[in-house]
């Protein structure tokens, strides 16, 4: 099991994936939920954990990071959309 | 009634009436406290720690530390010490055989005879209690935190502190919660240790060791309960702000997720330490002392990082003989969603281990964050709602503790007003 970030998708992001066209991007989990789950290595976990020090890395039960503030997942989110890929987290953390 | 507690000790409340409390003060040199001293003077003096007395001496340090045991030999895993500075000491002229007088919230709170002022090596603790030296572990930073010395002896509280709304009707002192059990009728109350706003798997996991606990007793008449036991302690920036925790506990019951007469919501003011098996050994000697006959234990209890396997503080169990604990630890695996099953179900029941999807209180803490309503299955709408209330009526419209949470919040307790 690779490590993610969740990006849960409000309606706000609803809007953005559909309007890309890449609503079938989000995955159906938990009872109805959609979710991004965009990977991370090892090394991207470690960089988002000391970048953003609010992040927790579930490693017990989900063995991914949670707890990012908003603002940064509608970022990541965006990239996602604007490089219709969720491999992103490289690109991503150029920036930091 | 019994109030019989850990180490087959009566629980004995060390406190005293506000006249003889006056008088006893007099004269004493002042010790401003800090929250965590306060939080466990509360504990010491009511009996949540029988079979202490007040703060340790060296000899039940050590040998907690070393062995897991009070120098009585009774069973301990946790060390609860007042630490001091040699300078303030020596400012005060504090000696071994005074009597001091610890004060909070500028108020008096209660009288420690200093039996012993002595020093321990912190890293030897931390090794012992936490199984590493690593200062990024909570509780040996915190253990580094302590001050150069400790003063041990007896505690009296002369000052019974006034606990704030909303928490007020949710604690119970354990010879308060012993009479509680008794008007309920129930012989078996199993624990449910939180920090956390409860999702489906947290309810899972009480109803799942209601079943344990009650095991073969008749079932025409509730004699078992649920008891969660939220511990109200230190908070970081990005918790649940308590008042989340307890009332949205407590309306579980309220929306009849449980029965009016199989749960009960309450509250213990404890600093977590994180420290895995130890914590858990801990645990079941605080719940002991409320009265519980069970405590539920799942997976990681107490646990933080990588430091314990997820199952370290079920194992720890194993290593103790029966006879010096009255309480009986319930194991529990996880509880996932499975997809296929169409439901939240017992990892040690379900067979679809490859479409499972796990969920913790830090993954929906996310998806709150995120702006998104859990589904029902997962997340209680009546615990959402509240969530949400919880926010704009006491975390200044957040429902995660912040900068002016910390600053502003409304104290769980206050010392009333007391002269010396």
């Amino acid at each position: 099991m690779s490590i993610t970030i969740n990006i849960w998708i409000n309606e706000e992001r609803l809007a953005k994936l559909q309007k890309a066209g890449l609503a079938e991007m989000a995955q159906e989990v938990l009872a109805g939920l959609k979710v991004l789950k965009v990977p991370c290595t090892e090394e991207q976990k470690d960089k988002v954990l000391k970048v953003f020090p609010t992040a927790k890395y579930d490693s017990a039960t989900t063995r991914s990071i949670e707890l990012l503030p908003r603002e940064v997942k509608d970022k990541i989110f965006d990239k996602v959309v604007e490089k219709q890929s969720l491999d992103i987290m490289e690109d991503f953390l150029k920036d930091y | 009634m019994n109030h019989i507690g850990h180490g087959n000790k009566e629980i004995v409340e060390r406190v005293i009436a506000p006249e003889e409390a006056a008088r006893a003060i007099k004269g004493l040199t002042p010790v401003p406290v800090s929250n965590q001293i306060a939080n466990e003077i509360i504990d010491i003096a009511y009996g949540f720690f029988t079979p202490l007395e007040g703060f340790m001496t060296r000899a039940d340090v050590d040998r907690v530390c070393k062995e897991m045991r009070l120098a009585n030999g009774v069973l301990w895993s946790i060390p609860i010490v007042f630490d001091m500075s040699s300078e303030e000491i020596n400012e005060k002229g504090i000696k071994e055989g005074d009597k001091i007088l610890l004060t909070f919230q500028n108020q008096p709170m209660a009288i420690l005879e200093v039996e012993e002022i002595f020093a321990y090596d912190k890293q030897e603790m931390a090794q012992r209690v936490y199984g590493t030296t690593e200062e990024k572990h909570p509780g040996v930073a915190r253990t580094y935190r302590y001050k150069d010395k400790f003063l041990g002896g007896k505690i009296t509280l002369v000052n019974p502190p006034k606990i704030n709304p909303p928490f007020e009707e949710f604690f119970f002192t354990p010879r308060q919660m012993r009479q509680k059990f008794a008007e309920k009728g129930w012989q078996r109350i199993v624990a449910h240790q939180t920090r956390n706003v409860p999702h489906t798997g947290h309810e899972w996991l009480m109803k799942g060791s209601w079943l344990q606990a009650h095991g073969e007793l008749p079932v025409e008449k509730t004699i078992t309960g649920v008891l969660v036991n939220a511990i109200i302690g230190e908070k970081r920036k990005g918790d649940y702000i308590d008042e989340a925790i307890v009332l949205c506990h407590d309306v579980l019951r309220k929306a009849g997720y449980f029965r009016e007469d199989v749960h009960m919501t309450s509250i213990t003011l404890w600093d977590m330490r994180y420290a895995g098996p130890r914590e858990a050994v801990f645990h079941a000697i605080l719940r002991t002392n409320l009265g519980l006959t069970h405590h539920m234990f799942g997976r990681d209890h107490a646990g933080v990082g990588t430091y314990y396997d997820p199952y370290d503080a079920h194992r720890i169990f194993d290593q103790i003989p029966e006879a010096d604990l009255r309480i009986k630890p319930v194991r529990v695996l996880e509880w996932w969603y499975c997809p296929v099953c169409a439901e939240v179900t017992y990892s040690g029941l379900c067979g679809h281990i490859k479409e499972r999807q796990n969920f913790s209180g830090t993954l929906i803490r996310s998806i709150i964050q995120d702006g998104v309503k859990p589904p029902r299955l997962i997340f209680r709408p009546e615990v959402f709602d509240l969530i949400m209330e919880c926010a704009e009526k006491y975390g200044f419209g957040d429902a995660f503790v912040t900068d002016r949470y910390l600053k502003e919040r409304n104290p769980v307790f206050v010392l009333p007003e007391m002269k010396y």
